[in-house]
């Protein structure tokens, strides 16, 4: 069931009542909590906050919970899912969904009270008609005691002669078509079968079509805060929080670059109503938040200006700075910017303040000539105090790189909580700390690319590249971690590539996640020409296991991360390739 | 003047130092310490006494200084002496605002006996006041429950560790488990708080 009106049929529904908030772990999710838990504070609601990872951990924290709350709200979790029968809940037990990722389960879209999807309908596509998915048993008066009873029973009642089916129905059939004839009955039954065997047909190719690819809907951050503007109890936080988690989507390539900017368009008109409102003169405490167009580069105003361009995907793999000609290169471009080495080796904050003020012109001006024309895109930045200015990439880089530092002493708890932490203004050092790693973070991934790309490390299975990581590493042993430099490394290796349909070819990526049980980490890798951020690899990935018969743990609410036995990784990607060809 | 190369008070100097310098909440009752100020101060006031009796037979001037400088010596003991009881007795009456009524059995340790029986004293008056103050609403009012003024009734915890199912006043069950965050009203969740299973979140 989809909730349109948040404020009357969501919030309105929610207060005075306690409530159980289950967090999936991504940075689009935690600005959505954090958006959540201060509405909530506002009207006094005792809530509970879980933070938890995949499918196991939604049921974990359900159980744990389970009999004390009776309104239970996932944020960027279980959508996919069919939560009544995952979580085997109580009749009174009523959840709602926040949800980005797509497909949405229809279970949870056609049922009637228990599971309400946040959200506007209208906005989803071809999601499946009730009648062509879901079999109406009542319509059925011969086939009522089998209609319920799985499809495969069925069938083999039919091979095996409608003689013993007949004698299963004999005494109900007896009393209510007495009149007709045995043979008649007898034939009307296999019309039903067969209208119902084609019905099923239809429903398998209908469900399949709508499950094939996954994607992403709306970020549930921005949702969230327009229920808050809705309620009237916005302000600059939340909106921060809300650009947050919108920059995520687009960093990640959850978002289609159109869509962005439509949805930057909406943000920006928020934003100056707010700026209007708020009559902070204070240039210590006001925090503002400004739309401008900005670079792609990485942290560039928390770095030197060399370094940023070096680490940053686009630029990067565009100017291939990983070679001697590319380093060349860059010094060719600092040089025309008119920007001297001196400058460009220190730190951003550090640079001359002329340099710094001209320096998004001057990139902007080069772009075109240097092949690198998609590096300016616009979004916001946040300002408070006098020195503290942040690019909401920034704030998105920091939180990831947070949220994947896990350690012995610390726990993806910890982590989680740290990064929820790192997005209010009064706990400035952790977002500090956070910068910092996201450097260590694009450094590694740097280097690996660049030694990957040298080693010929990315080979080429016909119909999508593969990329084995063979040991444990420090970074890449985490979903988001192994994303980013997945996706670096299918960009550089299409720029360093001959063949001619490298660009339309996806990556998987495969990084050992725990030596001691020999699991592995995969991701695939949407390739590089496509824009939109439909994949097939939830499903891919399902079949060419179940062909290969390997034991697939689908435990992330991403479909494109799977984890699998390190031994069975040859023959699963074997099956990919029958199954991709 | 003194027989050894130590100052006269510096003992009973030290006896403060070291109060002020712990960082326990009270440390152990320095028995030793305030037995040697005290043995001090016999032995001043012996000498003291010595000299006087000269003074009063001789009448001599020049013993004048010297006399009164051992008293000034001898005053300055006894201060530190008192200023020493009197910085644990604050303590210990902190003590009771903070964790009630009972004793922890680490601090009760360092208390000395005459301390524990202030303690118990206290405690019992301020009992007796609590109850007198709420006579009205015919409840004794928990003075210790709000040390600092609230800013609102429901405060933002996350739980350190795994404590199990608490139950709050309106029979809301909540499942408090390590790494949770919690919206809770203030009231019943202070003690939690100060024991450290819930973390107040700013």
């Amino acid at each position: 069931m989809f909730v349109q009106d948040l404020r009357n049929d969501f919030y309105r529904q929610l207060v005075g009542k306690r409530i159980l908030i289950v967090v999936n772990y991504d940075i689009d999710a935690i600005c959505a909590s954090r958006i959540l838990q201060a509405l909530f504070k506002y009207d006094h609601m005792l809530y509970t906050v879980v933070p938890i990872m995949g499918v196991t951990g939604l049921k974990r924290a359900y159980g744990e919970h389970q009999g004390d709350v009776k309104y239970v709200l996932l944020v960027n979790c279980g959508g996919c899912v069919d939560i009544v029968e995952l979580l085997q809940p109580a009749e009174d037990v009523i959840f709602f969904i926040c949800d980005s990722h797509r497909p949405l389960d229809v279970c949870n879209i056609y049922s009637d009270r228990q599971v309400c999807i946040l959200g506007d309908p209208s906005l989803e596509e071809s999601i499946p008609a009730f009648e062509s998915i879901f079999y109406d048993s009542e319509g059925e008066d011969e086939d009522d005691d089998d209609g319920d009873v799985g499809s495969d029973q069925e069938q083999q009642n039919n091979d095996s002669g409608a003689g013993e089916s007949d004698q299963e129905d004999r005494a109900p059939a007896a009393q209510r078509t007495t009149k007709m004839s045995r043979l008649e009955r007898h034939e009307q039954r296999i019309l039903k079968q067969r209208a119902r065997r084609q019905w099923e047909l239809e429903r398998d190719r209908i469900m399949f079509e709508y499950t094939q690819f996954s994607y992403y809907g709306r970020s549930a951050a921005l949702l969230v805060f327009e229920l808050a503007w809705k309620l009237s109890k916005d302000n600059m936080d939340l909106l921060w929080w809300a650009i947050v988690g919108i920059t995520e989507q687009l960093l990640l390539g959850k978002i289609e670059s159109g869509a962005y900017t439509l949805e930057l368009e909406q943000i920006q008109s928020h934003v100056s109503r707010l700026t209007n409102k708020t009559n902070d003169q204070n240039t210590m405490s006001a925090s503002k938040i400004s739309f401008e167009n900005d670079l792609h580069l990485v942290l560039y105003r928390h770095w030197p200006v060399t370094e940023s361009m070096r680490y940053s995907r686009y630029a990067s793999c565009q100017l291939k700075l990983w070679t001697l000609r590319g380093e060349k290169r860059l010094h060719e471009l600092l040089l025309e910017m008119g920007l001297p080495l001196v400058h460009a080796r220190q730190t951003y904050g550090a640079m001359d303040l002329v340099l710094r003020k001209e320096f998004y012109s001057m990139v902007e001006r080069l772009a075109e000539k240097y092949d690198i024309p998609d590096i300016v895109y616009g979004t916001f930045t946040l300002s408070y105090g006098y020195r503290s200015r942040y690019a909401a990439a920034d704030y998105v880089y920091a939180l990831l790189s947070i949220m994947e530092s896990v350690k012995k002493h610390k726990t993806p708890e910890d982590c989680f909580l740290e990064a929820s932490d790192a997005l209010s203004r009064q706990h400035k050092q952790l977002l500090t700390a956070g910068i910092e790693q996201a450097k260590l973070l694009h450094a590694a991934i740097f280097r690996q690319v660049q030694s990957s790309l040298e080693a010929r490390q990315v080979h080429s299975a016909g119909s999508f590249f593969y990329y084995v990581l063979q040991e444990e590493h420090a970074f890449f042993s985490y979903p988001y971690a192994l994303a980013l430099l997945a996706r670096f490394l299918l960009r550089g290796h299409v720029a360093t590539s001959r063949a001619r349909q490298a660009p339309d070819l996806p990556l998987i990526a495969s990084c050992p996640l725990d030596a001691a049980q020999g699991m592995c980490l995969l991701v695939g890798i949407a390739p590089v020409r496509e824009d939109s951020p439909r994949t097939f690899f939830g499903k891919a990935f399902e079949q060419a296991a179940q062909k290969s018969g390997v034991a697939l743990l689908q435990d992330f609410f991403e479909p494109a991360v799977v984890q699998l036995r390190q031994s069975d990784l040859t023959r699963f990607l074997d099956a990919l390739t029958v199954l991709l060809t | 003047m003194s027989r050894s190369n130590k100052l006269f008070g510096d003992k009973a100097f030290d006896l403060l130092k070291e109060l002020e310098r712990s960082s326990q909440t009270i440390p152990a009752f320095d028995d030793d310490g305030v037995r040697q100020v005290l043995e001090e101060i016999k032995a001043i006031f012996e000498e003291n006494v010595a000299q006087a009796s000269t003074y009063n037979a001789s009448g001599d001037r020049s013993l004048w200084p010297l006399l009164n400088f051992r008293h000034a010596a001898l005053q300055r003991n006894k201060r530190c002496l008192l200023a020493y009881l009197y910085e644990r007795c604050k303590r210990i009456k902190a003590l009771r605002w903070e964790f009630g009524p009972i004793i922890p059995g680490d601090i009760k340790q360092s208390l000395c006996e005459p301390e524990v029986h202030f303690f118990n004293n206290y405690s019992k008056s301020l009992a007796a006041y609590m109850c007198s103050a709420g006579y009205n609403q015919g409840l004794p009012i928990d003075l210790t429950n709000n040390l600092r003024p609230p800013k609102s009734l429901y405060i933002e915890v996350r739980c350190m560790e795994d404590y199990g199912k608490f139950e709050l006043d309106d029979g809301e069950v909540i499942h408090l488990k390590k790494n949770s965050q919690h919206y809770l009203p203030r009231a019943q969740v202070e003690s939690l708080v100060r024991q450290g299973i819930l973390h107040h979140i700013a």
